[in-house]
């Protein structure tokens, strides 16, 4: 054999190859390709791989230009189909065959990285190009129409070299009975834009073979010949064509260009269609279905059309609900903002009631649901306010009421303030604006009412704030002198009670000592009669004494002689 | 024995499957409902969930514009045939060395193939797909159906052949005596199919085929006119009524 060889020029092979020899199996071999070095199977021998090695190198030698392909030597070896074509890339990844043969990426590979050829559909395409003639210029195929329905031409696939241009209907043919089958739609689909898109980059002009930038012109007679606009200004053409015959196509025009008819089109009919796209592009009969997709998508809302069959009606209730509720959003603010305008406006004794009020009514805004607290250091307003939020509208609405009325009742004055009809209606009415207004916030769904009512009560808002202002600080007020009168009549009766009871006690003394000194008096007169009497008694006596005596000398008595007698007569005497 | 990971031992047993590096299945459609027929093979995957081929089918309906009576029909078949598949797959095989040859006879389109090639069955790393790459790229076809037709149609073979060594597996155990006559399958045993390997690969052959056999194992790829196509297809349907 290397006889044989010598005679020959040196096959060429790549530096990274040159372990290879006839006659032995290097390492290399034994580790790409190990099954059959293992002994697994009976199929599979060093001895075999060497025979299908040598074969293949063999047959790629007898003619070294051409590109040996694997169906040529797989068809004489016996063996697995699978376990060939491993031997067959492994020699050709080496460069042990095939190397250096034309077809540029081929060469690029091996030169660089000598890969495996892989297999993809430009590359399939390229290398089929090397092999087949290809009518100049023109890009692959004729436009069919695929389907009887479709106005729309599909790229079909180009045709075979053995079949004419006129044939080639690929894909869409008549059967037996008439039906016409549209394209698979997965080829056409993933295929179709990449062949179309290398149909429009790949325009060759039919005279100078540049590529056609932006537009070209078409032959209209024969319909696949083109000239860029150099070739065509300058008369470049072939023989037999006239310049009328070349129609200008400008190149991007169509898919750019959206007129409103058109877009009115589109979105009426995705609307009516929904996702069926070949029924959209057939409405809009202009444009193909991708640009019907595309232009959809770059429309600002185009997205929600996708699949808007389904969500047509929630889709405008959705918006419905949102201008709703930003108009009672609006309204609101539009009101709270009076509010605050009025607010410093009045002159008020109790600015921490003020602020409190106005406080609670900014709370609701930032949070929906306000806790009431049972915290006593805010004013009364501030808790009035909140429980009036803790609890519904209606129920605060009637509160207010009775209060009203029951103040009314008990104060003359209160009634001054409320007893207007019409103000006394626009309180109520305000009042429950408040709590509506309130509610409204932890509760978005009612859109519809409150901006009415809101857009009532606005211009009316600003008169009825100062009332009702001035109407709650005074009924506050009565309320707490009421209190107040009520406590001072009670100290008074107490008072009184105690004085009189003092009184009856000392009236009871006196009397006491009035009794006292009567009975000293009476006793003062007994002892003044008693004591005249005994002065009566005394003069009694001495007037009987002096009797005695008297007697006693008119008696002559005769002398003292005799004491024993005058003794005894004084002693008689006693 | 040392043995490669992807290829079973001998009289090794393993349970069902499509000896190829996928465990796809192959999948062929022909229905005809009110005068429309449509055909088509495709690969599937067992594994997916059953509710994929009604949406499939669905799909299929939808981008061929077919009268909506196709679905149920459309997902009954596939239905059908991934139960049958799956009635398999619990079964054990014997996954000896088996060389098989595959024929391909086929036409898609335009392109008529006639193929003879041996594959090795205990080859789970086999891929049908890149064959079929490699043959459209060697052989220049460019329509795109071609490749998956062929896989598929190889797919088909492997898939009978596949049944075929569960039932001789299913046999052998039912018999005590069992069929262990050496360690390779002799054609008889397999029922017809297989390369007597020991004729082909022993010491004494070559493996370099005989020019005469060329021809048989040569690959015809013929591009037909539409006439023919037509021709041909109207004999296609003449020999299934």
């Amino acid at each position: 054999m290397e006889k044989i060889f010598q005679d020959l020029e040196p096959y060429s092979v790549p530096s990274y190859s040159n372990w290879f020899s006839w006659s032995n199996i290097h390492e290399v071999e034994r580790f790409s390709l190990r099954e059959f070095f293992d002994g697994s199977s009976i199929t599979r021998s060093p001895r075999i791989y060497k025979e299908y090695r040598d074969f293949i190198i063999s047959k790629y030698r007898e003619d070294p230009s051409r590109k040996l392909t694997f169906t040529e030597v797989r068809k004489s070896l016996v063996g697995d189909i699978s376990i060939l074509h491993k031997v067959f890339t492994f020699l050709e990844k080496w460069g042990l065959i095939n190397f250096d043969v034309k077809s540029d990426k081929e060469a690029d590979n091996c030169n660089g990285n000598c890969k495996p050829i892989s297999v993809g559909g430009e590359e399939e395409e390229e290398g089929w190009r090397g092999r087949v003639k290809v009518e100049e210029g023109a890009p692959y195929g004729v436009r069919v129409v695929a389907a009887p329905n479709s106005m729309k031409p599909v790229a079909t696939l180009p045709p075979p070299p053995s079949v004419r241009a006129d044939g080639g209907r690929g894909v869409g043919e008549v059967g037996e009975n008439g039906f016409k089958w549209p394209p698979l739609a997965s080829y056409s689909d993933v295929f179709g834009d990449s062949v179309q898109q290398e149909k429009k980059k790949v325009l060759a002009c039919g005279s100078c073979k540049e590529n056609c930038d932006s537009s070209h012109y078409e032959y209209t007679k024969e319909g696949s010949f083109i000239l860029c606009e150099k070739c065509f200004k300058s008369g470049n053409y072939e023989k037999n064509k006239l310049a009328d015959d070349f129609k200008l196509i400008n190149s991007g025009d169509q898919s750019v260009v959206w007129t409103e008819a058109e877009t009115l089109l589109l979105l009426e009919s995705v609307l009516k269609h929904g996702d069926d796209w070949d029924l959209v592009a057939q409405d809009v009969q202009t444009k193909s279905k991708l640009d019907c997709i595309s232009k959809l998508m770059e429309l600002p809302f185009g997205d929600l059309m996708f699949g808007s069959a389904n969500r047509k009606s929630k889709f405008l209730d959705v918006t419905g609900d949102e201008s709703n509720f930003k108009q009672a959003q609006l309204h609101f603010n539009e009101s709270q903002e009076s509010a605050k305008v009025e607010d410093p406006s009045h002159g008020l004794k109790d600015e921490g009631q003020q602020n409190g009020y106005a406080d609670t009514q900014g709370q609701p805004l930032k949070r929906i649901r306000t806790e009431p607290t049972s915290n006593t250091s805010y004013s009364l307003m501030n808790q009035v306010a909140r429980i009036s939020t803790a609890v519904g509208p209606h129920v605060t609405a009637s509160a207010a009421e009775a209060a009203v009325t029951a103040l009314c009742y008990e104060n003359q004055c209160s009634r001054e303030i409320f007893d207007e009809d019409d103000n006394y209606a626009d309180l109520k009415a305000s009042a429950e604006n408040i709590e509506q207004k309130r509610a409204a916030q932890g509760n978005l769904l009612d859109g519809d009412e409150r901006p009415k009512q809101s857009e009532i009560q606005g211009p009316s808002s600003h008169k009825d704030t100062i009332q009702i202002n001035l109407r709650m600080r005074a009924a506050t007020a009565t309320a707490l002198g009421a209190a107040a009168a009520h406590a001072k009549c009670l100290a008074d009766q107490e008072e009184r009670e105690m004085e009189h009871l003092m009184a009856t006690m000392i009236e009871a003394q006196l009397k006491k000592l009035k009794r006292k000194m009567k009975y000293f008096d009476d006793l003062e007169l007994i002892m003044e009669k008693e004591n005249a009497h005994i002065e009566e008694l005394e003069e009694s006596l001495v007037a009987d004494r002096l009797n005695v005596l008297q007697r006693i000398f008119d008696a002559g008595i005769s002398r003292w002689r005799d004491h024993a007698s005058v003794k005894s007569q004084t002693g008689s005497v006693q | 024995m040392k043995s490669h990971s992807a290829w079973g031992t001998s009289k090794s047993l393993v349970k069902f499957r499509i000896p190829t590096s996928d465990n796809l299945v192959p999948i062929r459609l022909d229905i005809e409902i009110d005068g429309q027929r449509f055909r088509d093979a495709f690969t599937w995957n067992p594994s997916d969930p059953d509710s994929e081929v009604v949406v499939f089918a669905k799909r299929t309906v939808k981008d061929l514009k077919l009268p909506p009576a196709f679905v149920t029909q459309i997902a009954q078949s596939i239905q059908t045939q991934l139960t049958e598949f799956r009635s398999y797959e619990g079964q054990d095989m014997y996954t000896g060395e088996r060389v098989v040859p595959i024929k391909l006879d086929l036409r898609v389109n335009h392109t008529l193939i006639k193929d003879h090639f041996l594959w090795e069955l205990n080859n789970f790393e086999s891929d049908p797909e890149e064959f079929a790459r490699n043959f459209c790229k060697d052989m220049g076809i460019e329509d795109p159906e071609v490749g998956p037709a062929i896989a598929i149609a190889i797919r088909e073979q492997l898939y009978e052949i596949a049944v075929q060594s569960v039932t001789s597996a299913k046999e052998s155990r039912i018999s005590k005596k069992g069929r262990r006559a050496g360690e390779f399958y002799s054609a008889s045993k397999t029922g017809g199919n297989a390369v007597d390997l020991v004729k082909l690969f022993g010491n004494k052959s070559s493996v370099i085929r005989k020019r005469k056999e060329w021809d048989v194992y040569e690959p015809i790829v013929d591009l037909l006119s539409n006439e023919e196509v037509d021709a041909l297809e109207a004999k296609e349907e003449r020999n299934i009524r």
